[in-house]
Order: structure tokens, then C-alpha cells, then sequence
């Protein structure tokens, strides 16, 4: 072709355009660490429930989990659970819009508020043990947030895999072993949950009363524990914390920056 | 220093589940996939769609021929999910890039000139904005990214004939909006 085709000489030109373009991306170091945090976050094995949600998965709520994956987007690097909001309208939760496995805790959206748990129920197989006992009754590291100092009084539940521990001015805090299937749920309507950062790492806020239940571990079956205060959740590790009564989202951060 | 792995060592290790050659094979990539994701659209989400992108393509890397390039083997799943994206935006994809401001090079010591240039530049920037959306990605490709009309074919998932005529058709429609000629 001749330099003086028109064509070459767009063709050029847009090439030449091309290199002014500018792109910015992040240091490639820092998406590559990315991605392989990713990676290295084990992705839950379906259970019924999930491939129930997983079929019933359809365009709009693709396009809300590509929503709230892109407000995630900032806290990637240290991303320590792969949150999959997945469609949830199986049968007999047909008010739940979304479903939010974050942790070992699976949060129940939906439009409106759910209906108060009205009974109070124990974790199965809970039962109080001395706080200084704790360490050599579980497998994992147990911590204690310094900011409130040693709990009053503590239990252990769900064969020794979920440990509780409580203080007198009404904090509970939860810790267990999460991350692969969800053990709590939570139904929750508005106000939603906000997101929040606990020590650098993602975490939520569930501002106002709510649903609590866990599932059970054997058949998937739901069952509801009691009203809970507004609580904070967040992974460090492997582990699971929920932390109860603390008030307000500030205190709470503040306990939960404090775990030693 | 050590020597640097090549693609093809680099996979083979990504495959033993060595995630530090998979790192470094995303670090190598890192910057043309976040080019790519603009570029097709994926405008201010370019970061999540090149990350996805990535963990996909590493679920993925066994189905990957290794006799073939990497290269726009990564990049289609790089347009596909900012296909996706776009997609489930339910609008029209953008190319969302910017004109540096560097200076012209080819004109140092005429401004008169490097500002028509740079004006041009703009126009043409604006018309290949404006393009439909198949001949806008067809120009992208080979223009913007350079990538060959088989790479093209690859990356947008088209036959080859429908990279040429998209592009031809493209290029010809440019041609309208800003003349032939060269300022």
C-alpha cells in the first residue's frame, strides 16, 4: 500500500492514537497479589441450598452481584472470604431477595423487615465453660478483644467448634471456624448492612435487630436462635467473629480492632 | 538474577499450583488486560473485571491449548467479562480512555501545528467513540491494542471475515467524520 492510501494513513494514525491513550491500571504486583488472595480462598462446596439459589439465578440479580462486587473492589487485596450474592427465593424463604454468605454467616436480604424471633434458643450443644478453660477445649486460637478486657462468663457450642464469650454490660462475641459453609444466618431487611473495615479487612454492620439462627450442619436445617442486637461480622484467618451489643458501629469497630 | 519464565513455564507451573508463577504471569499481563478491559468498555470497574478475569483464567487454565499464545487466549476472557459487564449494565459499552497530554512528538517546534494535531487527534478519538459497537470493538482491537485480525477473531470471539468487514466498514466511517487527509 502506498502512503498516500487513505486507509494506511488512518490506520496510522489511529495507531499512533492508540499509544496516547491512556489506561491506568494498578501496579501489576498488587493485582497479582490480588488474584492469588483470591486464589488461595477455599470456595464453598454447593450444599443443597446454594444449588437451589444457584438455579434460580437469573439476570437481575447478576447484574446486583456485579453491582456490589464493584463496591468490593477496593478491598480486594485483602479479600479473605469470596462473598457470592447469589438470587435466593427457594421455597419456604420466598421474601428473600438476596443472599449474602460472608464468612460462615449467611445474611438473608430481604425487601422488608422479617418478623421478630419471639423465643430464645441455645447453640446445640452449648454449654458454659471458664473462660480461662477456652484455649485447651478448641482447636483454634481463641482471642479476646483488649478493649474489653476478660469475659465474664463463656460457652462452647456445636462440638466444640463455635465459642461465645460475654460481658456484663451485654457484648457477646462469637468466633468459630467458618469461611467453608455457613453456620449462622441472619434475616435481615432494611436497613441493609454496611460495609465496613475491621483492621484493614472487610467486615459488616448489621445496624439494627434481627433474626438469628444457625444451620445445621448435618441437613442444612435452619433454626432460630433469638433476636439479635445489631452486630458486627468479620473473618481474620480462617475464623469467624460475630460481635453483639456493642451499640453503635464505632465501638464496635473499636472492640474488634482490639482482638489480641 | 534469576531468570525470567516464559509463558509456557509459567503455565506449567500456574497448573502444578504454583501460585507464585501464576502471580508472575498476572503481573506480566496486568497492565494489557486492564488496557484491554477499558477499552472494551468496562470503564471504572476495569480493576474487578481484569481480576475476575484472572481467577477465571487460572480455574480455567487446563482447557488452555498449550501450543497456543496466551496472549488473546487471556484476552477473551478478559472481553467476555466486560462483555458481561456491560451486559448486565444493560447500556451501551464506552471506550473509556483519555488522550495524555503529552506533547506531539513529531512536532516539537510548531505549536501551530502540534495543536491542529492534537485537535485532530480529538476529533478522530470522538469519531471512533462514536462508531457502532461492532466496529468500535473491530477498531479497538487492531488499532488500539494492535492485535492482529486472528487475535481480533480470538478476543471478540468472531470469524476472521467478520473482524476484516467490521473493521473495513469502521475505518470507511471514519473516514466520513474526520477526511482522509492528514492535518
Amino acid at each position: 500500500m502506498s502512503s498516500h492510501d487513505p486507509f494506511d494513513d488512518l490506520e496510522a494514525e489511529l495507531t499512533a492514537l492508540g499509544d496516547l491513550l491512556d489506561t491506568p491500571s494498578p501496579p501489576p504486583p498488587d493485582v497479582a497479589a490480588a488474584v492469588r488472595a483470591r486464589l488461595e480462598t477455599p470456595s464453598p462446596p454447593p450444599s443443597d441450598a446454594a444449588a437451589v439459589r444457584a438455579r434460580l439465578e437469573t439476570q437481575p440479580q447478576d447484574s446486583a452481584r456485579r453491582v456490589r462486587r464493584a463496591r468490593w473492589k477496593v478491598v480486594a487485596a485483602v479479600v479473605l472470604a469470596v462473598i457470592a450474592v447469589t438470587a435466593a427465593t427457594p421455597q419456604g424463604r420466598a421474601a428473600v431477595a438476596r443472599v449474602l454468605r460472608f464468612a460462615g454467616i449467611e445474611l438473608q436480604l430481604a425487601d422488608t423487615p422479617p418478623a421478630p424471633v419471639r423465643t430464645t434458643a441455645n447453640l446445640p450443644g452449648e454449654r458454659p465453660v471458664a473462660p480461662d478453660d477456652l484455649p485447651a477445649l478448641v482447636k483454634f486460637p481463641i482471642r479476646t478483644p483488649s478493649e474489653l478486657g476478660a469475659p465474664d462468663h463463656a460457652t462452647i457450642a456445636d462440638q466444640d467448634r463455635v465459642v461465645s464469650m460475654f460481658w456484663p454490660d451485654g457484648v457477646r462475641l462469637d468466633q468459630f471456624q467458618g469461611g467453608v459453609d455457613p453456620f449462622f444466618f441472619k434475616q435481615l431487611g432494611p436497613p441493609w448492612p454496611d460495609y465496613v473495615q475491621v483492621a484493614g479487612t472487610s467486615a459488616w454492620w448489621i445496624p439494627g435487630e434481627h433474626p438469628l439462627g444457625y444451620i445445621r450442619r448435618q441437613d442444612g436445617t435452619e433454626v432460630p436462635l433469638r433476636q439479635a442486637a445489631p452486630t458486627l461480622v468479620w473473618q481474620r484467618d480462617t475464623l469467624t467473629y460475630r460481635l453483639e451489643g456493642a451499640g453503635t458501629k464505632e465501638r464496635a469497630v473499636k472492640i474488634a480492632e482490639s482482638l489480641r | 538474577m534469576r531468570h525470567a519464565m516464559d509463558d509456557d513455564e509459567a503455565i506449567a507451573r500456574s497448573l502444578d499450583g504454583d501460585l507464585g508463577a501464576y502471580e508472575a504471569l498476572v503481573a506480566r499481563y496486568s497492565a494489557l488486560a486492564h488496557r484491554t478491559a477499558a477499552m472494551l468498555g468496562a470503564g471504572d470497574e476495569a480493576e474487578d473485571v481484569v481480576q475476575e478475569a484472572f481467577v477465571k483464567a487460572f480455574r480455567h487454565l487446563s482447557g488452555f491449548r498449550r501450543d497456543a499464545p496466551f496472549r488473546p487466549w487471556l484476552l477473551r476472557i478478559v472481553a467476555n467479562e466486560t462483555h458481561n459487564l456491560t451486559r448486565a449494565r444493560g447500556r451501551r459499552s464506552d471506550l473509556a480512555v483519555r488522550l495524555t497530554a503529552a506533547a506531539d512528538p513529531a512536532a516539537p517546534d510548531d505549536p501551530a501545528g502540534a495543536a491542529v494535531a492534537t485537535d485532530r487527534r480529538a476529533r478522530l478519538l470522538e469519531a471512533v467513540r462514536g462508531l457502532p459497537e461492532r466496529e468500535r470493538q473491530a477498531v479497538v482491537c487492531r488499532y488500539f491494542l494492535q492485535l492482529s485480525e486472528a487475535e481480533t477473531a480470538q478476543v471478540l470471539g468472531w470469524p476472521v471475515g467478520t473482524v476484516k468487514s467490521s473493521t473495513h466498514r469502521g475505518l470507511a466511517r471514519l473516514r466520513e467524520e474526520v477526511g482522509g487527509e492528514l492535518a
